[in-house]
């Protein structure tokens, strides 16, 4: 299947597994969007609806997905940045840089937030 | 030191594989192998090759996953037993490694790969002032050799057969770079289209493994930025 | 399956695609075709690295270039050609510039131009060091730009048609599909290229083995002075690729195991920059006489470019350094490069006079496959490119003005016969095609190589013979009809064995010692006898020779020292 080999990873450069992982989280992103719309908008069957979806998912069992659905936001986002900047003809030359940064920040920023859903999950 | 070259084969209706001994020397390249199998073992074995000294672009051959000039590629440098030869991807393969290039040809045709000018001297031509500054803008997207490899590594040229590919619109921004061109406003018509630089979404495997390093990526990029200016000024200036 | 034409052009090198480009410009009602064995831009003109020469500044004259070339060409050349050849050039150059052609320039833009072997003023246009690759997707370039032109890309030529004494076309195979197509034509321009494959050490890519010239002979088209190939001083070992003169011409120097810059007991005038049999004949007596360096691929001589700085080395010269360190692992900033006299370029080619015209009526023949003579028994560097320009517009010109009062399209029933030829091939038979080319090879190099002689060429007309006699039961084992590299190589060892019957038997008969001819039992120059061309006539038995005296006009044979 053609649109395969957008996923193929063997003997492929990082800037072309990034390009491979920018369009899965993108997919993963759009259908949780779908599923985020769906879950807020069931508050128009009534306050209970709503609060039981919450029950379930902001719980400690789920929070294992909301980090690596953070993981795929940040990481689209950050990297959609530096996408931005070289498809506006600039900072070719830093690329190789940008890239190792464009990771480096994915890391941090994920850390981050995962401690902070951690915290506020656990209740503390 | 004995090496084996695992070449995929096509007879025309079936694709297999075909392994072959060969007595590996230092400096000797995969291309001198491919020679040797054709003389020593299977002389059917197909495969372009004329210069062997990377300038033609007729041996780009994926070896061991990556496409690279077979010419080029010392054997023992590839540090491994096995060699797998494989045909570029993204191509229709003709026979063995032999793959079908008229449809590369066709796109860099229609990017109008050739200096436009208004006024056409051929008769009594005149020498054009052109800088140093001004042809290092655009010297190095001017060496790609049409080989193929950057064609076969792009994502966006293997999920549709339209796209215009890096090769030609590196070829498209050497010409638009170039000081002495004066057609800019047909070849961007082309670029900006359906099937052209909107398409790239940097992946920049292109450059990764062009032999030339040409930066088909970098070509591309400028070619964006200088198709956003162009589709503005289109756009405001219809207002 | 039959394709008519007004012009059929076979070859698509720098020489076919510049007759293409001059046949449009005449008339864009004349249907044009271009049929190659290979994509154009695969061609082997873009192997070419130096310059190409032409009179553009002050101080330069056309009488001098013009000199320069006759004295370079040791007397051998037609003047007239010459003349003629050296006007022209400075216009092409222009057109290359108008079409995009991405000439070095010096600091205030203007076209740069360096200094080359045996000119005698700095007249060689440049690109960088890849030259001949940018001029051919120029013309490339530009040839799509015409809508009457067709590309046949990838049609193997197997025989000319030529009946009632005029050319009806050609036949080919079409690699892809395995079909023997007709094409007819109203005129026919044969733009093929040499024929170095012939040689064992060359700086020829691996497709140039003498089509056109095989087919032209057989089909009774003479060949003019076959027996001058030009060793070109530095071939890179032991691939054999071309390291340019521009090298010698930065500055570069050539030195022995002594360190000695030998060229100074040779050529003390011009020393590196003398022309190219006298350089190649300097170094291989310092090999012979044991002053070469060693090395697992044999003696060798440096060109040492170290003195010249990695910044001028990276701005003149970059594809010497990438090919030095890829294909010899060695970078030319720090060590010296290891090279040793290749075969080059063929002087000799299908016999035309200055208007590309062969004998036939409607067949031209431009670039190396033709022998104007311009070159005479010694090429000056940056002189073939700029023939390929300027013959290949005259040829283009001359074929579509050939074509326009010509009123019928010939036609012939030559498929038939063809195609039972070809399929001939498919037999059982002991011979492999590979082996007689490798004994081809190694017959060429030992006894046609620089230094000659009557015993060893006598051997080497014996062998090929005998090789010929072999090639009668050579067996084609890939049965197949798609993409048939078998069966091309096949043809094409077929056509390399005629081409060095004429080669050997032809340099047997020179009995003296010219430009890049030179034999050790006649080593002096003997303009009372042999100021002449050599041409070869097709028989069954063998090449019949004649002899052709060669036109002077402005300039008598003098001595020939640098």
């Amino acid at each position: 299947m053609r649109w395969l080999k957008w996923f193929e990873f063997r003997g492929k450069s990082l800037f072309h597994i990034s390009y491979s992982l920018h369009r899965l989280t993108g997919i993963v992103l759009v259908i949780y969007l779908v599923m985020h719309l769906s879950y807020l908008t069931s508050i128009r069957m009534g306050r209970e609806v709503y609060e039981y979806f919450t029950s379930i998912t902001l719980t400690p069992a789920f929070l294992i997905f909301d980090i690596l659905l953070v993981l795929a936001g940040v990481y689209h986002g950050v990297n959609g940045l530096r996408l931005i900047l070289h498809e506006f003809g600039l900072g070719y030359e830093l690329r190789r840089p940008l890239l190792y940064l464009c990771y480096l920040l994915t890391l941090v920023l994920w850390l981050y937030a995962s401690y902070q859903m951690y915290l506020f999950v656990m209740g503390v | 030191m004995d090496v084996i070259f695992r070449v995929r084969r096509f007879d025309g209706e079936k694709s297999y594989w075909s392994d072959f001994v060969i007595p590996a020397k230092k400096g000797m390249t995969v291309l001198e192998g491919l020679y040797y199998i054709k003389e020593n073992y299977d002389g059917s074995l197909a495969f372009r090759a004329s210069c062997r000294m990377g300038i033609c672009g007729s041996c780009a051959v994926k070896i061991n996953g990556r496409p690279v000039l077979a010419c080029e590629t010392q054997i023992l440098h590839l540090n491994s037993t096995t060699i797998k030869i494989e045909p570029l991807d993204n191509f229709e393969v003709i026979k063995d490694l032999v793959t079908e290039f008229d449809g590369f040809f066709t796109k860099h045709e229609a990017v109008k790969p050739y200096l436009i000018r208004k006024e056409d001297r051929y008769s009594e031509p005149e020498e054009l002032i052109q800088k140093p500054e001004q042809l290092y803008a655009y010297y190095k997207y001017s060496l790609c050799i049409k080989c193929g490899a950057c064609y076969s590594v792009c994502p966006a040229s293997s999920s549709r057969d339209d796209y215009l590919g890096p090769a030609a619109m590196t070829a498209a921004y050497r010409f638009i770079a170039d000081s002495r061109d004066e057609g800019d406003g047909e070849r961007m018509q082309i670029v900006c289209g359906d099937c052209g630089v909107w398409r790239c979404h940097f992946a920049a495997e292109c450059s990764e493994v062009c032999p030339k390093k040409v930066e088909p990526a970098k070509a591309v990029q400028k070619l964006r930025f200088r198709s956003s200016i162009y589709m503005l000024k289109k756009f405001f200036i219809r207002w | 399956m039959r394709i008519r034409n007004d012009i059929v052009i076979v070859g698509a090198g720098l020489a076919g695609m510049r007759a293409a480009i001059a046949a449009s410009e005449v008339s864009r009602d004349l249907s044009i075709a271009i049929v190659a064995k290979t994509y154009p831009i695969r061609c082997h003109s873009v192997c070419a690295e130096g310059g190409t020469a032409a009179v553009m500044r002050e101080g330069d004259s056309f009488d001098l270039h013009a000199w320069d070339t006759v004295k370079g060409a040791d007397f051998l050349a037609d003047q007239d050609a010459v003349e003629f050849f050296v006007r022209e050039m400075p216009k092409e150059i222009l057109r290359l510039d108008n079409w995009g052609c991405p000439w070095s320039r010096t600091q205030d833009g203007k076209i740069a131009q360096r200094p080359f072997g045996g000119h005698s003023f700095d007249r060689t246009v440049f690109a960088a060091d890849r030259t001949g690759f940018h001029e051919v997707h120029t013309l490339y370039e530009r040839m799509l730009s015409y809508p009457n032109i067709v590309r046949f890309d990838e049609y193997f030529m197997t025989n000319l048609v030529i009946e009632d004494g005029e050319v009806k076309g050609l036949t080919a195979i079409e690699l892809k599909t395995g079909d023997i197509i007709l094409f007819e034509a109203k005129a026919v321009i044969i733009a093929t290229g040499g024929a170095g494959r012939l040689f064992g050490f060359t700086t020829y890519s691996h497709q140039v083995t003498g089509d056109g010239l095989a087919v032209a002979y057989r089909a009774g088209v003479p060949l003019k002075d076959m027996e001058f190939f030009q060793f070109h001083p530095t071939g890179l070992i032991p691939s054999g690729i071309l390291m340019t003169e521009a090298c010698r011409g930065e500055g570069g120097y050539l030195r022995n195991s002594k360190g000695e810059r030998f060229m100074e007991k040779y050529a003390p005038a011009k020393m590196e920059l003398a022309p190219r049999d006298v350089v190649a004949r300097s170094m291989w007596t310092e090999i012979l006489e044991g002053r070469g360096l060693e090395s697992p691929y044999g003696p060798y001589i440096a060109l040492d470019l170290t003195h010249l700085g990695e910044e001028r080395i990276n701005e003149r010269l970059p594809l010497i350094r990438d090919a030095a360190i890829k294909f010899a692992g060695v970078d030319p900033v720090e060590e010296p490069i290891p090279v040793r006299p290749v075969a080059h370029y063929t002087m000799g080619g299908i016999h035309t006079n200055m208007y590309c015209e062969t004998p036939v009526r409607g067949l031209y023949a431009a670039g190396e496959a033709a022998c104007v003579s311009i070159h005479g028994a010694n090429r000056l560097g940056s002189n073939s490119t700029a023939e390929c320009l300027v013959f290949g517009r005259v040829a283009g010109e001359r074929a579509a003005e050939y074509a326009l009062k010509k009123s019928y399209y010939p036609s012939t029933d030559f498929l038939k016969e063809e195609e039972k030829r070809i399929n001939s091939l498919f037999r059982e038979g002991e011979e492999s095609a590979y082996e007689i080319k490798a004994e081809l090879n190694r017959t060429m190099d030992e006894n046609l190589w620089i230094f000659r002689n009557e015993d060893g060429m006598a051997e080497a007309v014996k062998k090929i013979r005998e090789l010929k006699e072999r090639y009668k039961n050579v067996s084609v084992a890939d049965t197949s009809k798609k993409f048939n590299t078998d069966l091309t190589f096949a043809l094409e060892v077929g056509f390399m064995l005629d081409l060095a019957e004429v080669v050997a038997i032809g340099a047997l008969k020179r009995r003296e010692s010219r430009g890049a001819h030179y034999r050790t039992d006649y080593p002096k120059r003997d303009d009372e006898r042999w100021l002449k061309h050599t041409l070869a006539y097709y028989s069954k038995d063998g090449p019949i020779f004649e002899y052709l005296p060669v036109t002077i006009t402005k300039w008598q044979p003098v001595e020939r020292t640098y």
